[in-house]
C-alpha cells in the first residue's frame, strides 16, 4: 500500500511503529555506541570516579597485549574445528534426513533439541560426562584401560570437551539449513542421473553438493561467527581454564570487564572484534547474495 | 547460474558410453514406481533395494538417537540416581528415587525457575506487541522511510550481546534496577526485537496484500485494518514469534549473570552457581535443575515443531 493512500492514518502509524525503533535504539544501538566511544577512554570503575580520555592509550595497548592475541588465536582454533565438525555432521545429518526415513518429522524435532536447550545446560551436560567422578566418558576410558586426562583440567583435553559440546549443540543448525536447501532440489535431477546410471557418490559429487554448496556457506559462515565469539559453554565448563588455554575472546573481555573491572580496556576489546565482525558480516553478505542465487535457479 | 541440467555434466557413466546421453528419461531397466503424491526415489532393483533401503535407514535413526540423546538421558538419570550409589557409575540399574524433584523447592531452587518462568513469558510478550505492531505496518506499506527504519530495527542482530553488556549494566545500575525482575524483562523485550520483526515479516508475507489495500479502499482506518484483518491472520507468525522468544530469554545467560546476583537469578544463573565453591559437587541437584530447565523446550519442540524450524530457519538466514 502507497504512504499516501494512509491519509490521516499516518498518526497511528507512528504510534504504531515509533515504539519498538525508539526501543532498540535505546537498548541496542545505544549501548553498542557508547561502547564504541567507552573504548577511547580510561575507566575502572573501581579507580575511576568517570570515564576519562586517554589519547588511545587502550588501543597501544591492546596492540601490545599477548593474553589478547593468544585469544584471538585460541577463538579462531575453535571457530574453525567447531564449524568443521558441524558442516560434516550436519551434512550427514540433512542427507539422511532428505531420504525419508520413517518418522522423519519426529526424528528431525529430537536431533534439533541440543540447539534449542539452554547453551547452560548443554555445557553442564557435557561438564558432567567429562568429570572424573561422575562422568560416563572417563569411565568408559577406564573400562578400556586408556589413559585417563582430567578431562576439563588439562589444556589440550579442555578444548576438545568444548569443541564436543559445541559439535552436539549445532550441528542441528547446520543440518536444518541444509535439509531445507535438499529439499529445494527438484527429485527430477536425482531421478534422471539414476536413469543415466550415476553411483551414489556422483550423483551426490555431481548433482547435489553443487545445489547446496552456498548454504553450506551460510550455515558455516553464521557457525563461524556465532563460535568465535563462544562465552556460555566456557563459562560453565572450563571458566577459561586450565590456566588461559581455553580463554576464547569472549571470555577475555568478560574478565576484563567483570573481573578486573577495566570497562574502557575491555570496551576497546569489544570495538576491535565489532570491526573484525563487520567485515566478516560484509563477505557473508556477498556469498549469502550467491548462495540465494544458486537456490533459485 | 544453475548447472545445465540433471543429466549434463553430471557422471559420464561407467555402464553406458556417452553419446548414449540424451537417453529417454524413461530408462529401459527402471520398473518404475507408479507416480505417488510425493516423488519417489527411483529404485535400482525392486524387493532387495526396498530391504536394503529399510536397513540403511534404521542404522541412520539408531545413529542420529545415539549421537543426540546421550547427554539428555544421562542428565535424566543422574537427577533421579540415590545419593549413595551417585559416583558409582558401574549401577545403571537402580530404583529411581525422586527426591531431588521433592526437595527442589524447598531448597530455594524453584525461586529462579519462577523467576525464568515470568520474565521470559512477559518480556516475550511485551516484544510480541511492540515488534507485532512494527511488522504489520511494515508489511504492507510503502513509504519512503521504511528501508532506513528497518535497517535501524534490525542492525542490532548482527552486535552479538557481549558488545551492549557493559553499557547496560551501567544503564541500569544507574537506575537502581541490579538484581530486579524489572531489568530482566526491560532486557527481554528489547532483546528478540528484532527477531520477531523479522519472523512476523516472513510469516506476514503470506497475507496477501490486496486484503489490506482493498479495505483501505474503502475507508477502513490503519488501526481497524490492523485489528480486524491482519490480526487474525497473524496467528502463527505470532505464535512462532512467541515461542522463539520465549525460548531464546529462557536460554539467555550472559545478561542475568551480570545484572542479577541473588534475588532476581534465573534458572540459568542458579545452574552456574553449581560449578564453583561448595554446591561444586551435588550433581544429583545440578542435574535436576539442569532437567527442569530443558522440560519447557522439549514440550515447545514437540508441540509447536512446525512453527519452530519455521522460524529458526528463518531467524537463523536473515538474522
Amino acid at each position: 500500500m502507497k504512504w499516501a493512500a494512509l491519509g490521516s492514518g499516518r498518526v497511528y502509524f507512528w504510534i504504531m511503529t515509533v515504539p519498538a525503533v525508539v526501543y532498540v535504539v535505546a537498548w541496542r544501538l545505544g549501548p553498542a555506541v557508547y561502547t564504541l566511544w567507552l573504548g577511547l577512554n580510561q575507566y575502572n570503575i573501581v579507580y575511576d570516579a568517570a570515564p576519562r580520555w586517554n589519547h588511545f592509550a587502550n588501543y597501544t595497548l591492546l596492540l601490545r597485549d599477548g593474553a589478547l592475541r593468544q585469544s584471538i588465536g585460541l577463538s579462531g582454533e575453535f571457530a574453525v574445528i567447531a564449524t568443521a565438525a558441524e558442516v560434516v555432521i550436519g551434512l550427514g545429518a540433512a542427507w539422511f534426513l532428505d531420504t525419508d526415513p520413517p518418522g522423519r518429522n519426529l526424528l528431525l524435532g529430537v536431533f534439533l533439541l541440543p540447539m534449542i536447550m539452554a547453551p547452560v545446560v548443554v555445557g553442564t551436560a557435557w561438564g558432567t560426562l567429562f568429570d572424573r567422578t561422575v562422568g560416563y566418558i572417563p569411565y568408559a576410558l577406564q573400562l578400556l584401560h586408556l589413559p585417563q586426562p582430567q578431562w576439563l583440567a588439562t589444556p589440550g583435553t579442555a578444548m576438545f570437551a568444548l569443541l564436543i559440546a559445541d559439535a552436539w549443540e549445532w550441528a542441528p543448525l547446520v543440518a536444518l539449513l541444509l535439509f531445507a536447501a535438499l529439499q529445494a532440489i527438484p527429485r527430477e535431477h536425482f531421478e534422471a542421473a539414476r536413469v543415466d546410471g550415476a553411483s551414489g557418490w556422483q550423483l551426490f559429487r555431481r548433482i547435489i553438493l553443487p545445489q547446496i554448496t552456498g548454504m553450506i556457506l551460510v550455515a558455516a559462515g553464521l557457525r563461524l561467527m556465532d563460535a568465535f565469539l563462544e562465552l556460555d559453554k566456557v563459562i560453565i565448563m572450563t571458566g577459561g581454564g586450565p590456566g588461559s588455554s581455553t580463554q576464547f575472546v569472549s571470555m577475555f573481555v568478560y574478565k576484563q570487564a567483570f573481573q578486573f573491572y577495566e570497562l574502557g580496556y575491555a570496551s576497546a576489546v569489544i570495538t576491535l572484534l565489532l570491526a573484525a565482525l563487520g567485515v566478516a558480516y560484509w563477505l557473508y553478505l556477498r556469498s549469502y547474495g550467491r548462495a540465494l542465487g544458486a537456490a533459485n535457479p | 547460474m544453475m548447472r545445465s541440467g540433471p543429466a549434463g555434466p553430471a557422471a559420464p557413466a561407467r555402464p553406458s558410453p556417452p553419446e548414449a546421453g540424451p537417453r529417454s528419461p524413461h530408462g529401459p531397466t527402471a520398473a518404475r514406481p507408479a507416480p505417488l503424491k510425493r516423488p519417489v526415489r527411483p529404485r535400482r532393483r525392486a524387493a532387495p533395494a526396498a530391504v536394503r533401503r529399510r536397513r540403511w535407514h534404521l542404522a541412520g535413526i539408531a545413529a542420529l538417537l545415539a549421537w543426540t540423546l546421550p547427554p539428555f538421558l544421562y542428565l535424566v538419570m543422574l537427577s533421579v540416581k540415590p545419593e549413595r550409589i551417585l559416583i558409582d557409575r558401574s549401577q545403571f540399574l537402580f530404583w529411581p528415587t525422586f527426591e531431588r524433584y521433592h526437595d527442589f523447592v524447598a531448597s530455594g531452587l524453584g525461586a529462579p525457575i519462577w523467576t525464568s518462568l515470568v520474565t521470559s513469558t512477559l518480556g516475550s510478550l511485551g516484544t510480541l506487541v511492540l515488534a507485532g505492531l512494527a511488522a504489520m505496518t511494515f508489511s504492507f506499506l510503502e513509504f519512503r522511510a521504511k528501508t532506513v527504519l528497518f535497517l535501524l530495527i534490525l542492525l542490532p542482530r548482527m552486535f552479538p550481546p557481549v558488545t551492549t553488556v557493559i553499557p547496560i549494566q551501567l544503564m541500569l545500575k544507574s537506575m537502581g534496577l541490579i538484581d530486579t525482575k524489572t531489568a530482566l524483562v526491560i532486557l527481554f523485550i528489547g532483546f528478540e526485537i528484532p527477531l520477531a520483526i523479522w519472523v512476523l515479516h516472513t510469516f506476514l508475507a503470506d497475507v496477501p496484500r490486496e486484503l489490506a489495500e482493498s479495505a483501505a479502499m474503502d475507508g477502513a482506518s490503519l488501526p481497524a485494518i490492523v485489528l480486524r484483518i491482519l490480526l487474525p491472520l497473524a496467528g502463527p507468525g505470532l505464535l512462532a514469534a512467541f515461542i522463539l522468544c520465549f525460548i531464546f530469554n529462557w536460554n539467555e545467560f550472559l545478561f542475568p549473570l551480570i545484572v542479577t546476583s541473588f534475588n532476581a537469578r534465573t534458572g540459568s544463573v542458579a545452574m552456574m552457581s553449581f560449578t564453583a565453591g561448595y554446591k561444586k559437587l551435588q550433581w544429583g541437584a545440578l542435574a535436576t535443575l539442569g532437567v527442569i530447565m530443558t522440560i519447557p523446550v522439549v514440550l515447545f519442540v514437540l508441540a509447536f515443531r512446525q512453527s519452530l524450524v519455521r522460524g529458526f530457519t528463518a531467524g537463523a538466514l536473515k538474522g
